[in-house]
């Protein structure tokens, strides 16, 4: 038992013990409503974002789409102001809260400590033994193997859950500083960031050196193709560049499905997709998938038969949930594209792969499940031997160039912009060669070569479908509840002309150099002045039309979604040259070579020809 | 209920130390289009070389009043006063830095870093606490580190942790020391300072897991004297074992040991040996069986212990910046809605080719590797010496003050009615 040393027999005493007390409670109290005050605001803080907010956003849209607006520009700084003022004065408050507790829990620790000292007591011995050393010695040695074998157990948990071979995977980078390997382990993939440009000047030697040769199959998966080579085939959705434009010669203008007549074949696509075919040489690709499997087909142009159809199968870092997306668009709307050495294929959860001409998976690649509600749709495209990906994604808009033969990244560019379904499209203006994007609120041109910005414009929302189209230094592009608008590139871009009377949601336009071709997914077209936007004609099909027009000898070909080719010359004045029925129903842009047509429809590909 | 409450608390301040403070620049710079040109960012100068001295003198001087205290004027309210004065220096005023503690990581990396230029005011503060518990024991820990002022401050109610609580997080800070000198050896972090509860409160600038962390320190500090101090400190494993060795630690009595038991509880930190004078209920053979098993049984954990960490130097190698880097640019892109890491984006721009920076981080694991298999060994081997000393016994009559755990602090000298403490007699 204690027994006071300082007993309180004295009333002064007893009642400052009691001052101290009450005085060390509120203290307490304050302290603890202080510390509070204090964790409340740092979680406000950490919430906060307010340079982020909702309104902020919508004013800096506006601030894009109107970048002359100097009252805009001033209320987005006043506001932005007021953000900055906000978070110091919490800063302050946090820093005043903090003195102020520091106080408190002084008084109360002053107040406690004298109430010890004045409350002072004699020590008193403990009622019982302390526990039996020997017993309290076993226990000790017991707990320190029981922490040591713990340590162990964590210490494994830890290795399975985070090892990753890092060490080697560094050995293999160091091992091949130049990237020319591929190099694997586990779910990651060896890449670096280079000078595009050095490794671009290195292979065009190698291009001038194979000129005009025509590789049946890529034996050389160095290098990339020449422009001749590229015009001489169909590498891409709308052709060379993406432009729809075919430089095929003797293409056919009749046929008929269910007659046969100019069926050359019809080979049954064993899994289904929107994509559109894609030739090269004698070979034809295309990719089909449903929610669960994803397959490549590469069909013998003349004779129609499937010479292999490769399982993607599970990709590393593929996600475990299937994408959602619509009927409309489906598992694999992205069109294929080849640089003759190789051919690459995306699908709806972001996987890719690198194929060579015989099938054999070269490499693959997940970019990340697309945040996509209607199911990524954006076409490939080859840039000499950067395979250019468009992936514009909610929240994340980006797009980004790997290179054919390894997979590695060569550049990526982010965009602020929205979800985008329309494709890359490449140009050559003369003076260089441009890649042009469309996706709200942006039709932008980057550099192909390391994705450096050109220029961009403002001209363009929604959900934005239709790729652009390009002839003469004039860009044209276009979305259903937004505009038409033509935009010559120039430092800076000029806008030429708008127009709102024909807007498109899905078909992209087709551009001469005289004309415009304008399709509506409902089914009517439009001719313009491609200089002006003078309006020559209209034709109205009546039939939905998702495919995409393309040129080829002078006249457009333009297939509805119930199988009809649409056939007129790119003229002033409408004049049907036929109009030829698949017999199926389709979706998807034609391929063109020479002197054949590849058509895909809901079920079947066709070949037609004379 | 009451018993538990240590407990309680000792689990909410461990589940506290798992939560990781992070900062996030919320704020870019503004984009100014008026040609306003952005301050350069200024370092702050060094403290003059005058004031380091200054700080090597307040520290010896504080020890060596500590120590006479203690020692001499066996006063634990003059070193009460002492660790008030302490702390309003070395804590306050000096803003918890420069630190014993910390120190470790500063003689550290100048070991294994040429080119670091190390401090005279770092070796001072090293080593002169540990020159001065070689000679007096742990009166550093008693009235001059800050740390333990501020926890000793708000110790009102402490409560006996029990056997199996001490033995268990009495080896943490092993694991933090090993860890603060391999990651200081690497070049990787100073993670003392990075973690450090109380530098916050000394600046008034604490993150908000620091607040976190260092409220709740010091709410389970009420009940659980000095937890940092006895569960986390890593300097406190070098003065627990330098101590052992001390030349004229602190007694409780100053004379001979009347067997009162009035000190029995009077440690706050379970630092009292009890007096040992009954035989091992053991029979002798047991006994030196155990001892064989144990001296199998050292080397075979060291070796474990080395074995098993040495696993784990990919993981530990991530706190690298280089190794982090590297492992960043080695994964595949994938677009998120999460910004590019900062580094990431250095990097970029500073054109450097990513295959120094793969090789620069190959040998910097390849130093974890090494440095993994010695954390290892020096864990084996501590969990390995602490089983033995857990068999090893010195029988003694008396309550004296463990060597190594013992702070100093005078307490018990409170409690011991020999030598001039003998009790007023009660008036009542």
């Amino acid at each position: 038992m204690t027994r006071s040393i300082f007993p309180y027999d004295s009333g002064n005493t007893q009642k400052i013990v009691s001052l101290l007390r009450y005085i060390a409670i509120a203290s307490a109290i304050s302290a603890m409503i202080l510390c509070l005050l204090i964790a409340v605001n740092f979680i406000q803080v950490r919430r906060a974002d307010p340079l982020n907010t909702q309104v902020m956003k919508v004013m800096i849209e506006r601030m894009h789409a109107n970048p002359a607006d100097q009252q805009l520009r001033q209320e987005i700084r006043e506001i932005d102001l007021l953000s900055r003022k906000a978070f110091f004065t919490t800063q302050w408050q946090i820093r005043t809260g903090g003195y102020l507790l520091f106080f408190s829990l002084l008084i109360s620790v002053i107040c406690i400590k004298s109430i010890e000292l004045l409350g002072k007591s004699t020590p008193g011995v403990p009622a019982a033994l302390k526990a039996d050393f020997w017993i309290t010695r076993k226990t000790g040695r017991k707990w320190v193997v029981y922490t040591g074998i713990s340590v162990v157990i964590f210490s494994f948990v830890l290795v399975i859950l985070t090892h990753q071979e890092l060490g080697t995977s560094l050995d293999m980078a160091i091992k091949d500083p130049g990237n020319k390997e591929m190099s694997e382990y586990g779910n990651t993939r060896i890449r670096e960031y280079k000078n595009t440009g050095i490794k671009e000047q290195g292979n065009a030697d190698t291009v001038q050196q194979q000129d005009t040769v025509k590789i049946a199959a890529a034996t050389n998966m160095d290098g990339y193709p020449s422009m001749q080579e590229i015009t001489g085939n169909f590498p891409s959705f709308r052709g060379p560049g993406g432009n729809g434009i075919a430089f095929q010669k003797n293409i056919p203008s009749s046929w008929d499905g269910k007659s046969g007549k100019n069926i050359k074949w019809k080979t049954a696509i064993p899994l289904p997709g929107y994509n559109s075919p894609i030739i090269w040489n004698d070979r034809v690709f295309i990719t089909g998938a449903s929610e669960t499997k994803r397959e490549v087909y590469c069909i013998d142009l003349n004779t129609g038969k499937i010479l292999w159809q490769k399982d993607v199968g599970k990709i590393p870092g593929s996600p475990s949930q299937e994408p959602k997306t619509i009927r409309e668009t489906g598992f694999c709307a992205p069109t294929m594209t080849t640089d003759g050495r190789r051919v690459y294929a995306i699908f709806a959860n972001g996987d890719l792969i690198a194929l060579d001409f015989d099938g054999n998976q070269v490499w693959t690649k997940n970019l990340g499940m697309p945040q996509n509600h209607y199911g990524h749709s954006s076409s490939l495209i080859m840039y000499r031997d950067l395979l250019i990906i468009q992936y514009d994604q909610r929240g994340s808009g980006s797009v980004m160039a790997l290179y054919g033969k390894t997979g590695e990244k060569a550049w990526q560019a982010s965009r602020s912009v929205k979800i985008s379904w329309a494709s890359p499209v490449i140009v050559n203006t003369g003076k260089r060669t441009e890649l042009i994007l469309a996706a709200d609120p942006i039709i932008a041109s980057y550099n192909p070569a390391d994705g450096k910005d050109l220029w961009q414009m403002n001209c363009i929302s929604g959900e934005v479908g239709p790729s652009v189209a390009y002839a003469d230094g004039v860009v044209f592009a276009v979305n259903d509840f937004s505009k038409l608008s033509a935009i010559a590139i120039g430092d800076p871009p000029k806008l030429l002309w708008e127009d709102s009377d024909y807007l498109s949601d899905i078909p992209s336009p087709l551009a001469t150099g005289k004309f415009l071709f304008l399709v509506t997914s409902y089914g009517t077209v439009v001719c313009y002045d491609a200089k002006n936007g003078t309006k020559y004609w209209e034709q109205e099909f009546e039939t939905p039309t998702y495919a995409s027009p393309i040129l080829a000898e002078g006249r457009v070909y333009l297939l509805d979604k119930k199988g009809i080719m649409h056939i007129f010359p790119a003229d002033q004045v409408y004049k049907a040259t036929g109009q030829p029925a698949l017999g199926e129903g389709s979706s998807c842009t034609p391929a063109f070579a020479d002197g054949k047509i590849i058509l895909r429809g809901d079920k079947n590909l066709y070949c037609i020809g004379k | 209920m009451k018993k538990r409450l240590p407990t309680i608390f000792l689990m909410i301040l461990f589940a506290i130390l798992m939560l990781n403070g992070y900062g996030v620049q919320r704020f870019p710079k503004p984009e100014f289009e008026s040609g306003y040109l952005q301050p350069e960012t200024l370092q702050p100068t060094s403290r003059a070389e005058i004031l380091g001295m200054l700080d090597v003198i307040v520290l010896a001087v504080s020890m060596a009043v500590v120590t006479w205290l203690v020692l001499k004027k066996r006063s634990r309210t003059g070193v009460f006063w002492a660790s008030l004065f302490s702390l309003a220096y070395f804590g306050f005023y000096r803003q918890g830095c420069i630190c014993s503690i910390g120190a470790i990581q500063n003689i550290t990396l100048a070991i294994f870093d040429s080119s670091y230029g190390l401090p005279l005011t770092a070796i001072a503060f090293f080593i002169l606490p540990l020159i001065a518990t070689l000679f007096f024991g742990r009166t550093f820990c008693a009235g001059v580190c800050p740390f333990g002022a501020i926890q000793d401050l708000v110790s009102f109610k402490p409560q006996k942790l029990g056997t199996r609580l001490n033995t268990v997080l009495g080896l943490i800070p092993y694991i933090y020391l090993g860890l603060a000198i391999l990651y200081a050896a690497t070049k990787s972090d100073f993670i003392i300072c990075r973690y450090d509860p109380f530098v916050g409160i000394f600046r008034f600038n604490a993150s908000f897991g620091m607040f976190i962390f260092a409220g709740t320190l010091l709410v389970s500090g009420i009940f659980i004297a000095r937890p940092y101090c006895r569960f986390l400190c890593p300097y406190g494993v070098l003065l627990n074992w330098i101590s052992r060795f001390s030349w004229k630690h602190m007694t409780i009595t100053p004379t001979t040991c009347i067997q009162c038991r009035l000190c029995e509880d009077s440690c706050p930190y379970d630092a009292i040996d009890m007096p040992v004078t009954d035989k091992n209920p053991e029979s002798r053979s047991t006994t030196i069986r155990k001892l064989i098993l144990i001296c199998f049984l050292v080397p075979f954990l060291t070796v474990l212990g080395g074995w098993t960490i040495s696993r784990m130097h990919e993981t530990l190698a991530g706190v690298n910046g280089k190794v982090s880097l590297a492992r960043t640019l080695l994964q595949p892109e994938k677009p998120t809605d999460q910004p590019e890491q900062v580094e990431v984006t250095a990097f970029k721009s500073s054109g450097i080719p990513a295959a120094r920076v793969y090789a620069e981080a190959s040998v910097v694991l390849k130093h974890f590797y090494i440095g993994s298999w010695v954390l290892g060994c020096f864990l084996g081997l501590a969990f390995g010496l602490t089983l033995a000393f857990r068999m090893v016994t010195t029988y003694q009559p008396d309550y004296t003050p463990n060597k190594g755990t013992c702070y100093s602090c005078a307490r018990c000298v409170d409690y011991c009615p020999v030598g001039g403490n003998e009790l007023t007699p009660d008036k009542t």
